[in-house]
């Protein structure tokens, strides 16, 4: 595939509206990545950087 | 990334880059058992040439070890040039190379990629101290340190990219920035080892605080930056996939590894992949500097920002080092001198974190493409996670495993003796790193940004990079970071 035909892929490309499945994965990932940063962040000040 | 670098089909790249990891794993091995065997008394790599801050260039080029001093600075620079020569054509063969074309175009290389460094150590870009302006009679200097000569030659790869296409193309053979940071990382594994022993404590706080860009990059970041190209953009998932791997986790590695995960077509990634570097560069010129100004008093701060900020293996390792040269020159200024190493070992940790998870993280969406998305036969298998692990990640922990014990574990003497031969390895890996900054430059076409259809994808990366990466970035490494200083040289 050239790459001309890539760009206009990229223009040119129907909208493919969000899945369920794909709305699942983005919503957990965040819950979880909020939730253990949270958890890291606890954890961070009850075992501070040691020198 | 030149067009051609389009046509490559998926299974090739990933195969090349698989056998580039091991490539990188075993050259770096090489270096770090030759600079060990200085511990035994016999120098194999004293020749290595070392360049220092200079007003008369003739004085510039030395032998590492005083024992090769005959060789003169010339000699030196010729000594590692030939051996530099043997060592990659006999490993670019491994990896189906031209090794005729790879050692001329090497050769053009490595004497651009040289002389920007020498360049950069002229005493009036690298000086920084008032004794060293005083002591080679300066009344100025730009204070880049000579690590300056980094961005000197990755000037100079731009100016190669951007004015001579053609030559760009010719020397496209020996522009393997991805080998070389890698090898890069590996040697880097004695040097943090080092570097860990006489702070373990620190070392093993930086370790857990690791666990921080794994979440943020995987998690936070992909799931943000998929959600604005599919919603915002309207980009497909075939497109969107290693647009937001690319991103978010680690340039272009996570880019081909999510996009074989999902089977999109070959071109997609490498096409992204080619965005990265270009905002990579464009990052390494900036982002050091930023660091130096505003976070010069939170240096492991800044160590960390830059890792989970700049995007490949390459720009983000070599700006962590950029960033350590312009704080530490900043703060000799003001009378505080640093252990050097923390901030470039800071920045290395969180990079390695980020990068263990690549394969964990496209096996995942492979499992959820091909099950839920795109139905077929091809199913991802759990296979996909040791095929798609980035095994040079192997070499550095080797490398820090038998250094750290080495330092900590073994005789006093060896202990002692260690420092010397790791500073040797690490001449290597300076070495390297200039080979990456120049190769990247030289892959920076910037008028890519202005072709037409790209400049959607530009899009996505610039309002997610300066819109969201860089300061949700900066705010986990400060609330993880902060208040900790690497320790005082004594």
């Amino acid at each position: 595939m050239s790459q001309p035909e890539l760009e206009d892929e990229i223009n040119a490309a129907a909208i493919e509206p969000l899945l369920p499945v794909e709305k699942k994965l983005i919503g957990w990932s965040l819950g979880i990545g909020i939730g253990l940063l949270v958890v890291l962040i606890a954890l961070n000040h009850l075992v501070p950087i040691k020198l | 990334m030149s067009d051609l670098a389009v046509k490559v089909s998926e299974p090739i790249a990933l195969r090349a880059r698989l056998s580039e990891d091991w490539l990188a794993v075993a050259i770096g091995l090489l270096v770090f058992g030759a600079a060990l065997v200085s511990i035994s008394g016999t120098d194999l790599l004293g020749w290595a040439v070392t360049t220092s801050v200079y007003t008369d260039v003739a004085q510039a080029l030395n032998p590492f070890a005083k024992a090769y001093a005959w060789l003169g600075g010339g000699g030196a620079l010729l000594a590692t040039y030939a051996a530099l020569l043997v060592v990659l054509s006999a490993g670019v063969a491994t990896l189906g190379a031209d090794v005729r074309k790879f050692a001329i175009a090497f050769t053009a290389t490595f004497a651009i990629a040289y002389a920007s460094w020498i360049v950069g150590s002229y005493a009036y870009i690298a000086a920084v101290t008032p004794a060293e302006q005083q002591k080679f009679g300066l009344t100025w200097s730009l204070k880049l340190t000579n690590e300056g000569g980094f961005i000197v030659a990755l000037v100079s790869g731009l100016v190669v990219a951007n004015f001579f296409p053609r030559f760009a193309v010719w020397l496209k053979e020996a522009i393997r920035p991805e080998l070389y940071i890698k090898i890069a990382i590996v040697i880097l594994g004695a040097t943090v080892a080092v570097t860990a022993a006489g702070r373990l404590n620190l070392a093993s706080s930086l370790l857990l605080r690791g666990a921080a860009a794994i979440v943020e990059a995987y998690l936070i970041y992909w799931a943000v930056i998929y959600y604005i190209a599919r919603k915002w953009f309207g980009f497909s998932r075939e497109w969107s996939v290693p647009l937001a791997s690319g991103i978010s986790i680690c340039g272009v590695a996570a880019a081909i590894a999510t996009g074989g995960a999902i089977r999109a077509r070959p071109a997609v990634p490498i096409l992204v992949s080619s965005l990265v570097v270009v905002f990579a560069v464009v990052e390494v010129l900036v982002l050091p500097f930023l660091a130096q100004t505003f976070l010069w008093q939170e240096p492991l701060v800044a160590g960390a920002w830059i890792g989970l900020a700049i995007k490949t293996d390459g720009a983000a390792v070599a700006g962590g080092g950029i960033t350590e040269s312009l704080i530490m020159a900043k703060t000799a200024a003001e009378g505080i001198k640093y252990q050097p190493g923390w901030i470039l070992a800071t920045t290395t940790t969180v990079k390695i974190f980020i990068d263990i998870f690549i394969g964990v993280w496209a096996f995942i969406l492979g499992y959820i493409w091909t099950n839920h998305i795109d139905k077929g036969p091809d199913k991802a298998k759990p296979s996909e996670i040791w095929q798609r692990f980035p095994k040079f990640i192997l070499g550095f922990l080797f490398v820090f495993a038998v250094s750290l014990w080495l330092a900590i574990g073994s005789t006093p003497d060896i202990a002692k003796a260690l420092p010397t031969a790791a500073g040797e390895a690490n001449i290597f890996r300076v070495i390297f790193f200039i080979l990456t900054f120049f190769s990247i430059g030289v892959l920076s076409d910037f008028r890519k940004l202005w072709q037409q259809g790209f400049g959607k994808l530009a899009a996505v990366y610039f309002v997610s990079l300066f819109g969201f990466v860089i300061w949700v970035g900066l705010l986990i490494s400060w609330l993880f970071f902060s208040g900790f200083k690497p320790p005082l040289a004594s």
